[in-house]
């Protein structure tokens, strides 16, 4: 129970601020976290990295006490805690900075943060001299020329987190999370987030920071951790004995070294090109300039940190966001694109990321799911047919393995590999000649995944051309004949098949990497 | 080929219901039913009060109707009854000072329907306002235009008596408008369970964000069943003013209430996606057989109170029907898993 028990750091550092020891979490059958140990010392910026889908956010919510863990021991300060609550944790002095702030839009910055910090019972004065007198002594602390008599909604992102940074301040945190505090900034705004950052850092507050900009962790953590498929990889110092870590060294503990052989071998031979673009770009969902050539029995593989704009290109070929500038070519041909209807009409099937709002309607039979897209071919002259539609629903179940208790029952009833067949069955059955596939296996066991992979390898072989996206690196690198790298908006290097996990990686996270 | 799981609660909500209407019925052709002095069977269960339950819920019938497919797309439309007012006294306007003949004024009102629809379908797939702000905005404009056109004070009146025809007399031994009621609701039927078009309802009114990735043209078919409601109150209120020879602004007070009444009664849910054309038509004749009945009852009749009664009796029946299905559910989930599963073969 005392700070003796505990394995003194290596720099001879007092007890740690906080420590989690072998931490596992589950929801439903997956496992997020399997045995994860952190260690934060006051004073340290201590970075968190990871692929999407590592741990990283699971993590957080165990520290924040938003999610109890399954097993592990959480240690604050010395103290064991048997259970963590987040009100708990606000009290011991942890405070978590989020991507989107968590601010009322309609107060102002003084009664957000008047909210948050003042005590006292619930029928009190409020004393609203005090209060800004307060809000203005914490926003001139992180340097903020922010109005505290100003509504939020009126901040920009940004002001917004800095707000939040004045809450922890203000009370009191020894230890403040924050989650990609730097995704919505600007160059300068970076600048003046990591001055906040090192003047809490030298007054003693450990600071866990999260990010997927390699240079930023190298120009301010002390040390880094990483997270794989819910396990700690690693803690390293950035610089050690006057020598600074490797950028290739942290990648490659973020993807692992072996890429499992689990997927099947390719069969096909691309043919002609179907889908060209050609600087395609979309200023609304922020796809800027993608140039690339899908042919016929390829597998395209998009890889890309979360954000990087693979979703939105798919939407974009799928005309749910139009282009509006570069040009898209259909076997030769110039094509628009605006709308679901006429992408479909031309051959391009998107089966969607979000199974369950988007790829499915889960209340519905399978059979009607299956037909959704094919009202107009199945059903000519408007009315239905019910033979027609159960022939081709009993084709479609068969054909890809679809375990159901019958045509007729809701797709809500299948498991969610079974659901993300139905989902690519509506999509085979347009006939396409572009199957766009994004996280065709997110949340599908083992099983099922590896049938869908068969699937699509079936699909190619076929000759349709297939672009399939991806978090999963091994899923992208085991089935893609050709692997484009999406940041930003844009496709930043194409790859050819076989390329190693490190340098794909390297390529996402802009390391240089690529051609 | 087993039934599945929806089909099977849908048929047992219209099963449900069509118990409760036998059994209304039942009871008030027992107590409903007196002789008077001069020996003349009167009350219920006389061929003359059925055909008056069937003439009075003609007019309801039609916008629930109407209401059903917009409630299947996870919309509402609390306009169809202002709008009955402003047709029925367009349409008398149009023959009166118009000098239209009937047909004519008739098909043109049909028309106006179909415009005021639209206006609906405009504001909520146009602009993506909620369909209940936007209908309770036009709630109030067609009635007030209604009162304004009027002043609140003209009546027409003195309709042909081949008009009168549609909504007093016979045809093949039924009130004439039972049979343009029934052509209605057999189109109706059609359109929300035959035809692609009733697909693409349901999807939408599961999830329309579903839909729109499934390449459905959601706006157009969410405005068609607007546009459509607005069609079927037009011609809701030719009917109207035919039974009663009149036209006036207040015609169809109220009713859009007892429409909607009528499809959530008959298990149409009120978030949409699931429903039917079946259950609307019992849950019309449901509260028209309570509410007619009511009136023959001889202690009703003493303390005459039968619409207060009928009001009372129609939302405790509403809830009822509401509450079954949950309750219903709960008590399945209770009893041992065996029961719930489907057939075992």
């Amino acid at each position: 129970m005392s700070a003796s028990d505990a394995p003194t750091p290596a720099h001879g550092a007092p007890a740690p601020l906080l420590k989690l020891e072998r931490i596992t979490k589950s929801y439903g059958g997956v496992r997020a976290l399997r045995g994860v140990d952190f260690e934060l010392a006051a004073g340290e910026v201590h970075a968190l990295l990871g692929e999407n889908g590592a741990g990283k956010s699971t993590l957080i919510k165990v520290a924040t006490g938003a999610h109890a863990p399954d097993s592990g021991r959480i240690t604050l300060g010395g103290r064991t805690l048997p259970a963590l609550t987040p009100v708990l944790a606000q009290e011991l002095g942890i405070a978590c900075i989020y991507q989107q702030p968590a601010l009322f839009p309609d107060l102002s910055v003084a009664e957000n943060l008047g909210l948050r910090l003042e005590r006292g019972g619930r029928c009190r004065r409020i004393r609203w001299g005090e209060r800004r007198e307060l809000a203005s002594r914490l926003l001139a602390r992180v340097g903020a020329g922010i109005d505290p008599a100003a509504e939020v909604r009126e901040l920009s992102m940004p002001e917004q987190q800095l707000v939040e940074i004045a809450c922890a301040v203000g009370a009191g945190a020894q230890i403040v999370i924050m989650d990609e505090p730097t995704a919505s900034l600007t160059r300068r705004e970076q600048e003046s987030l990591f001055a906040v950052v090192r003047d809490l850092q030298a007054h003693g507050v450990g600071i866990v920071y999260i990010s997927h900009r390699l240079e930023e962790i190298f120009a301010l953590a002390d040390r880094v951790t990483v997270l794989r498929d819910g396990e700690s990889v690693g803690t390293r110092p950035i610089r050690e004995h006057g020598q600074t870590l490797s950028e290739a060294d942290l990648i490659r503990l973020m993807v692992g070294r072996e890429v499992a052989r689990l997927y099947p071998p390719a069969e096909s031979v691309p043919g002609e090109v179907v889908l060209a673009l050609q600087d395609v770009g979309c200023r609304a969902s922020g796809v800027r300039q993608v140039s690339l050539e899908v042919r016929a029995g390829e597998i395209l593989g998009l890889a890309g940190l979360v954000g990087a704009g693979r979703t939105e290109l798919a939407r974009l070929l799928f005309g749910l966001t139009p282009a509006d500038s570069g040009q898209i070519r259909l076997n030769g041909q110039a094509v628009t694109l605006r709308s679901p209807r006429e992408a479909i009409a031309r051959g391009i099937a998107y089966v969607p990321e979000d199974r369950r709002r988007h790829g499915v309607i889960l209340e519905l039979p399978i059979e009607q799911n299956l037909t959704l897209a094919v009202h107009r071919r199945l059903f000519p002259g408007g009315w239905l047919r019910d033979g027609a539609e159960r022939s081709l629903a009993e084709g479609f179940i068969e054909r890809l393995g679809i375990k159901c208790a019958g045509p007729s029952h809701p797709v809500g009833t299948l498991s969610g590999g079974n659901q993300q067949k139905v989902s690519l069955g509506r999509w085979l059955a347009t006939q396409p000649k572009v199957l766009i596939l994004d996280e065709p296996t997110q949340g599908v066991d083992v099983g099922a995944k590896s049938e869908i992979h068969r699937i699509i390898r079936q699909l190619a072989k076929e000759g349709l051309a297939v672009i399939l996206i991806s978090s999963d690196l091994p899923e992208v690198l085991g089935m893609s004949g050709r692997i484009g790298v999406m940041r930003g908006g844009t496709l930043v290097a194409t790859l050819p098949g076989g390329t190693e996990a490190p340098v794909v990686m390297a390529a996402a996270l802009g390391q240089g990497g690529g051609k | 080929m087993s039934p599945s799981s929806w089909k099977s609660r849908l048929f047992r909500h219209e099963t449900l219901l069509l118990l409760v209407l036998v059994a209304e019925w039942v009871f008030f052709y027992h107590y409903g039913t007196t002789t008077n002095r001069r020996g003349v069977v009167v009350g219920f269960g006389t061929l003359d009060r059925q055909f008056d339950i069937l003439r009075h819920s003609c007019e309801i019938g039609l916008l629930a109707l109407a209401l059903t497919p917009v409630i299947l797309t996870a919309g509402i439309d609390l306009s169809v009854g202002s709008l009955l007012g402003l047709c029925a006294i367009l349409f008398g306007k149009l023959w009166h000072d118009g000098g239209l003949p009937v047909p004519f004024a008739a098909g043109l009102t049909l028309l106006i329907g179909a415009v005021a629809g639209g206006l609906n379908a405009g504001l909520i797939t146009g602009l993506r306002l909620p369909p209940l702000i936007v209908t309770l905005g036009t709630y109030s404009l067609f009635r007030g235009l209604a009162e304004a056109i009027t002043h609140g004070a003209i009546t027409y009146t003195d309709f042909p008596a081949g008009f009168l025809f549609f909504g007093q007399e016979r045809w093949l031994g039924l009130p004439t408008q039972a049979w343009l009621f029934a052509a209605v609701a057999l189109g109706v039927w059609l359109l929300v369970h035959r035809s692609v078009f009733g697909r693409s309802f349901r999807a939408a009114g599961y999830a329309p964000e579903g839909a729109r990735y499934a390449g459905l043209p959601v706006e157009r078919r969410v405005a068609l069943v607007y546009i459509l409601a607005g069609v079927i109150a037009a011609l809701a209120a030719i009917i109207y003013t035919a039974r009663l020879g009149q036209a006036k602004a207040d015609a169809g007070t109220g009713y859009e209430l007892f429409a909607i009444t009528a499809v959530v009664l008959g298990g149409t849910s009120i978030f949409g996606g699931s429903g039917s054309v079946t259950g609307t038509l019992l849950g019309v004749a449901a509260i028209a057989v309570l509410k007619s009945g009511l009136a023959t009852l001889p202690a009703v009749i003493r303390l005459n109170a039968a619409e207060e009664i009928a009001g009372l009796l129609t939302g405790a029946l509403l809830l009822f029907a509401l509450a079954a299905g949950p309750l219903l559910r709960r008590l399945t989930t209770l009893l041992p898993r065996r029961s719930r599963s489907p057939q075992a073969r």
